[in-house]
């Protein structure tokens, strides 16, 4: 059923040894041959930065950005000191896929971003974790870096070539925000998470005022084998604008929730049977295809589409992290956007007033909805609140808070009307969220 | 002065604050805030107004900036907790799994309403995803992840707690 489909080849390789985050299981793999060949005979890094644009990668932390144009915008004749930052913040709602990595494959996210730093000319790397991984993740990311140090691949005078380049671990404290990339950058610098203003952008004046590349662990761990095999190993598979392979977290009322990582453009049917189909033989009646900031598409639709990124947007909407997270056809609707537009209300950093105050409006009109206090007029306010926030903030935070919002009550209008029209027979006589709750 | 106890900083941790600080350019101090906050919550389970002027001292730098870290960062606890800290998960996968349940059970288990503290236990209704949702629904103990969670289950890991 599923054998002519290729799974876990990339970032997931590891995955069937024994021991898949062990030193030796990554360098019997092959692991650290390339890293070895680029410092021995020291690659020209435009040669490199030439490679990942040729293989087509784009950025796996959401906005899908071309890997090798990001790199390209480093000016490498400056003397000025560079940075590397890898964004393992993970904590779009949805998305497990780097947690993975950093468990499971951490050598080559280690690798990744040594040949990163080495072509954008860092000879320091930050990797910074999100506070929650404290325990199990970080811990065994840490002893993965100490393992890469002893022999040589990082520190002063790699592998005897004169090469330094210093790859530091380092963890936050809990904000979604900071998975924002300036966000991030200032946190690194002990502040609140603040997102920054954009001009000037990283690769100009980033970490500390200096060039800064920011990237996701899924894009860095990708780098090394796609620089062993050649760009055309990666973009054989995909599609055009959506070359190679991709880390999908299928999570929801599926039999076989889990990380899958298949070629882009994989029907969506196909994922979902990998994911062992619908719990309980309901019927599929929603998807939220890429982190809960982009829009919900309604099964059907799912049901033909490629998980690509320009079919997702044909669909209506991103593909962003991919988190993929699957309704059946018993799923209430407004409890699932009034737990979305609660998180985006108590995350919002507060900055922006747009998004501060855009987001607890939505949550509030929602609950008061929910617990069918709601009217009309309400709803056709929540209607009117995300293009107030869509593109009058500093980061995308707006608008991942406003999307959802929109494509709810787009597709779902009936289930919002009936909270709001048929109180008493939705909610019963006691109307409020306990009861409701009791219903399920 | 940076070594030895500082105010009420233990001094292993004053020596860990100073190998951190080797991670950043020179004369570059308050990257180690985060870190620090991260060291005395794990020895005092919350933060102190005390610590948080203590590090500032100890890093030489404002008694604000500190305190703007610990206060919008979520994991800081600035008010007492109880000795172990469950957050259950209830962002949307974790939700369509049934962690509205699992956290009433705790809530009944424990006897504790969620957001409050026993002398044991902090009970956190956590709304962000904590990035296993494939495993949903799930809860961190102590930041220790425990994934597919039943009744039974938690059960056990209580009991374990207990038994400790
Ligand atoms: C509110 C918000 C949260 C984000 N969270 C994450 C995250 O958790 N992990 C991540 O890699 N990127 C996240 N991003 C995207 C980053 O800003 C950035 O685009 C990405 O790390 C760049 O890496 P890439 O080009 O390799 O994708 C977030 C963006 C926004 C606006
Ligand atoms: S939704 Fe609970 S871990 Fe992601």
């Amino acid at each position: 059923m599923n054998d002519n489909i290729r799974i876990n080849e990339l970032c997931y390789s590891t995955l069937s040894s024994d021991n898949p985050n062990s030193f030796e299981t990554y360098v019997s793999l092959g692991g650290y041959s390339t890293w070895k060949n680029i410092v021995s005979k020291s690659y020209d890094k435009k040669e490199i930065i030439e490679t990942i644009l040729k293989s087509g990668l784009r950025g796996r932390g959401g906005a899908g950005f071309p890997t090798g144009r990001k790199w390209s915008f480093i000016n490498q004749d400056s003397e000025d000191i560079k940075y590397l930052v890898c964004n393992a913040d993970e904590s779009e709602p949805g998305t497990c896929k780097d947690r993975d990595i950093l468990r499971y494959n951490p050598h080559a996210l280690i690798e990744g971003m040594l040949i990163a730093s080495y072509a954008i000319g860092a000879d320091t790397a930050y990797c910074y974790l999100r506070g929650e991984f404290m325990d199990d993740v970080y811990t065994s990311f840490k002893s993965a870096l100490k393992d890469a140090y002893d022999n040589k691949y990082i520190g002063k005078n790699i592998l005897n070539t004169n090469i330094d380049i210093e790859l530091h671990d380092l963890i936050g404290a809990g904000a979604y925000i900071v998975g924002e990339e300036t966000a991030m950058l200032e946190s690194i610098e002990g502040k609140k998470g603040y997102p920054r203003f954009k001009p000037p952008f990283p690769a100009l004046k980033g970490l500390f005022g200096s060039p800064t590349i920011i990237n996701n662990v899924e894009t860095l761990a990708s780098i090394p084998k796609i620089m062993k095999n050649g760009p055309q190993w990666f973009n054989s598979v995909g599609t055009k604008d959506s070359p190679g392979f991709k880390c999908f977290s299928v999570s929801g009322h599926v039999n076989k929730p889990g990380n899958y990582e298949i070629p882009l453009g994989t029907p969506f049917k196909k994922l979902l049977e990998l994911a062992g189909g619908m719990k309980n033989g309901k019927k599929i009646k929603a998807v939220i295809p890429g982190g809960s900031s982009v829009p919900v598409v309604p099964g059907e639709i799912m049901l033909e589409t490629n998980m690509d990124y320009e079919s997702i947007t044909k669909a209506g909407s991103l593909l962003g992290s991919g988190a993929v997270i699957v309704m059946d056809e018993d799923t209430n609707m407004v409890e699932v956007i009034h737990r979305i537009a609660r998180f985006y209300y108590s995350e919002s950093c507060g900055q922006c007033t747009p998004c501060r105050e855009g987001t607890g409006w939505m949550y509030k009109i929602i609950d008061k909805i929910l617990k069918g206090k709601g009217t009309l007029e309400d709803l056709k306010t929540l209607e009117s609140i995300p293009n107030m926030i869509s593109g009058s903030t500093i980061c995308a935070l707006g608008d991942a808070a406003a999307m959802p919002v929109e494509s709810f009550i787009k597709n779902y209008k009936k289930e919002f009307l009936k909270y709001i029209k048929n109180k008493e027979k939705v909610l019963g006589k006691n109307n409020n969220k306990e009861f409701l709750l009791q219903q399920k | 002065m940076n070594d030895n106890t500082f105010y009420n900083i233990p001094s292993e941790i004053c020596t860990k604050i100073n190998e951190w600080l080797l991670k950043f350019p020179d004369g570059k101090k308050k990257p180690a805030i985060i870190f620090a906050l991260h060291q005395i919550q794990k020895e005092n389970k919350f933060i102190k107004k005390t610590h948080i002027n203590s590090i500032a001292k100890f890093l030489g730098i404002n008694e604000i900036d500190v305190y703007e870290v610990a206060a919008f960062y979520s994991m800081f606890e600035l008010d007492k907790v109880g000795k172990h800290t469950i957050s259950v998960c209830t962002n949307v996968s974790c939700m369509l799994n049934g962690s509205d349940e699992i956290l009433s059970y705790l809530e009944e288990k424990l006897d504790l309403k969620v957001g409050t503290s026993s002398d044991k236990f902090f009970l956190k209704d956590e709304r962000e995803c904590l990035a296993a949702c494939c495993g949903a629904p799930m809860m961190q103990v102590n930041h220790k992840y425990y994934e597919n969670l039943t009744k039974e289950k938690i059960d056990e890991i209580i009991r374990d707690i207990d038994n400790e």
